[in-house]
């Protein structure tokens, strides 16, 4: 089968912090294509750069160097605004440390993405808790989030994130604040909930107990990618 | 997003309570600093509210009503024959020393009427009838002034006492006897002292040896002739100067004597400096408790800006939200610290000190200036979010 063309592409990105002495390269001359319909997991040694990468492909940081395209779109050049636009319009994040707004509903939590992108309040309150009840936490919609526990707030994340059908799925390390049962029962949340034909989820993770999860497996190492595995059971155990 | 705006702010409690706090008690000090401004500023043209009359002729000199130029008796004729006069009257008005029956001295402020017209009489009687002013002798003195000429009795049990002077005490005033036959109810003065009310011509005998006695002529225009007009011609024909007995702040006239006491005030006491300050003072203070927990509730939330943000929230959005937050925060601190500078200002009212007046132009003043504290808090915290980089919601 050929592979269908990709979703995202990154090509010869650089990405670097800092000047003089203490400049970090951060990206150097990356290359890498999620496809639509998958999810792909990012793995590598802390520093090797996959905050970074995702951030570019997010649009939330801008390369120095490189072709970022997302969806037919090259993201490199646009102004700020636009970057604003495609955010608006294209992607759902799973942060490590949730970021749900504390003196806020879990479901206005949950309506955030939608009210953005201008959405009714009632039709905001409406998918939030249709989105909600997917995830497991009917009932839940009208207490703060601070009063659930750690997986149920990331599932609360995962609400948000998915709550306006974003094309684009992007989650850093979603399972490192959970424990090991709790961390499974997330991803395999993230997998089955976001598992849409012209979805991409893309996934940074150093936990491996996560990556059968995963269609395919992008290794980094020092600012650009080394290798992208097709089967991920091949690497379901560490190496060490 | 509005909604949810407001919400993340009340939903924290100790930072609303907070910013409530320094935007209530700014709202606080300037309205009731100002309110007392006015207050004490009315106090000095109260000659003005207790004595009614359209016109007053003065001395060319005077500037302010509580400090008359005498003027000689023959110039009441003179304004009298002036064309659109109806009635002209003499005013006399001194602070003299009254000598009590225990033998203690008090200032007190004279006013002598004119005994045909009662022209400059107080308005309201408690006891007593004007008329009894025609009778050898006789006075009126103020409720408030009765009570601190009063005299102290020991009760049977121990307790003193202030019997307030009445119908039928006497004091002396040069040596004169005066014997109280009505009590006033009239607006306190700035220059302090009780108001003691006779006729023009027993204060003439009061203050033996006073050359000129005539501090102000009372004049009534003729129908159809305004105050102002009248003040032309009585100036023009008698080198005098007129006056017109305005005492609005808001409307009232150039040639309003109140108007010229209360700027004479402005310029000549530290009265407005003083309450500038307190003014000025309670602006920065809101400034600076509000605007730095404004500023620490957006820091404190700023990790969730930046995710609204890498959201795809733009940065307008994100500033109206702040705004929004802020100017919330600004008209429930406004109408706290203005109810609570209502509920001072009734008991100042009911116990007469310190005056009191809260105009409606000092409110929408103080909103104004509360909304600007807020709009500087909001555009701190616009500045600090609109520097938050989307990218950072990745870093723990
Ligand atoms: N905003 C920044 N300013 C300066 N240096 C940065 C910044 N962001 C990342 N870096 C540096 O760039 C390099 C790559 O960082 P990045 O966060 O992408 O790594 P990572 O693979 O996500 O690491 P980890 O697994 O620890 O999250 C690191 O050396 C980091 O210190
Ligand atoms: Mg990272």
């Amino acid at each position: 089968m050929p592979d269908p063309a990709p979703a995202i592409r990154l090509r010869r990105v650089d990405k670097s912090f800092g000047a003089g002495e203490a400049r970090i390269f951060a990206l150097k001359q990356a290359d890498f294509e999620a496809r639509a319909g998958e999810l792909i997991m990012l793995v590598g040694p802390s520093g090797c750069g996959k905050t970074t990468l995702l951030s570019v492909l997010a649009g939330t940081l801008r390369a120095d160097a490189g072709e970022v395209e997302a969806f037919g779109r090259r993201l490199d050049g646009l102004g700020q605004a636009e970057l604003t636009a495609f955010r608006r319009a294209n992607l759902g994040f799973v942060f490590q440390s949730f970021n749900l707004i504390p003196t806020l509903s879990v479901r206005e939590n949950v309506m955030v993405p939608l009210l953005i992108q201008g959405a009714s309040r009632a039709e905001a309150v409406r998918r939030a808790d249709a989105m909600l009840a997917k995830v497991g936490l009917g009932g839940r919609e009208d207490g703060p989030p601070t009063a659930l526990s750690g997986g149920q707030q990331q599932r609360v994340a995962i609400a948000r994130a998915l709550v306006h059908e974003p094309r684009l799925l992007i989650c850093d390390e979603p399972t490192s604040a959970l424990d090991k049962d709790t961390g499974q029962k997330v991803m395999a949340m993230i997998r089955d909930l976001s598992r849409s034909p012209d979805r991409c989820v893309v996934v940074v993770t150093h936990d491996h107990r996560i990556f059968r999860h995963a269609d395919r497996i992008a290794e980094m190492e020092d600012g650009r990618i080394r290798r992208v595995v097709d089967d991920p059971s091949t690497l379901d155990t560490p190496a060490s | 997003m509005y909604r949810l705006a407001l919400n993340m702010l009340f939903g924290d409690r100790a930072k609303l309570a907070m910013l409530l706090v320094g935007l209530s008690f700014s709202a606080l000090l300037m309205a009731q600093q100002s309110s007392v401004f006015f207050g004490i500023m009315s106090w000095t043209y109260t000659p003005m509210v207790n004595i009614r009359a359209s016109v007053w002729v003065s001395d060319r000199e005077v500037e302010q009503v509580n400090d008359a130029k005498p003027m000689r008796d023959t110039d009441v004729t003179r304004v009298r024959s002036v064309d659109g006069v109806s009635w002209a009257a003499p005013l006399h008005s001194s602070i003299m020393q009254a000598r009590l029956p225990n033998g203690n001295f008090k200032l007190i402020s004279l006013v002598g009427i004119d005994s045909d017209t009662f022209a400059g009489a107080p308005a309201v009687l408690t006891v007593g009838r004007i008329e009894d002013l025609r009778l050898p002798n006789t006075v009126l003195i103020d409720e408030w002034g009765a009570n601190l000429l009063g005299r102290a009795v020991t009760r049977p049990d121990g307790t003193v006492e202030t019997v307030p002077l009445g119908v039928g005490d006497t004091f002396e005033l040069n040596d004169t006897e005066a014997r109280i036959v009505g009590v006033c109810r009239v607006k306190r003065a700035f220059t302090g002292g009780p108001f003691v009310y006779t006729t023009y011509d027993r204060a003439k005998a009061y203050t033996a040896g006073v050359r000129r006695t005539l501090s102000y002529v009372l004049v009534e225009p003729r129908p159809g002739v305004t105050p102002a007009e009248l003040c032309d011609r009585i100036e023009a024909e008698t080198g005098l100067r007129a006056w017109t007995s305005e005492t609005d702040l808001w409307t009232w006239g150039e040639r309003s004597l109140a108007r010229s006491t209360f700027w004479w005030f402005w310029r000549n006491t530290g009265i407005p400096f003083s309450f500038g300050t307190a003014v000025l003072l309670g602006l920065f203070v809101g400034i600076a408790i509000s605007g730095q927990t404004f500023y620490s509730f957006v820091l404190e939330n700023l990790r969730y800006f930046a995710a609204i943000k890498a959201m795809g929230a733009g940065s307008g959005l994100l500033a109206r939200m702040l705004l929004l937050q802020a100017l919330a925060a600004g008209l429930l601190g406004f109408g706290l610290g203005v109810g609570m500078a209502q509920a001072i200002g009734r008991v100042m009212i009911e116990k007469g000190m310190p005056p009191f007046v809260l105009y409606p132009q000092v409110l929408v003043a103080t909103l104004v200036l509360v909304l600007g504290i807020s709009l500087c808090s909001a555009l701190i915290g616009m500045v600090k979010v609109a520097r938050v980089d989307p990218a950072s919601v990745f870093r723990a």
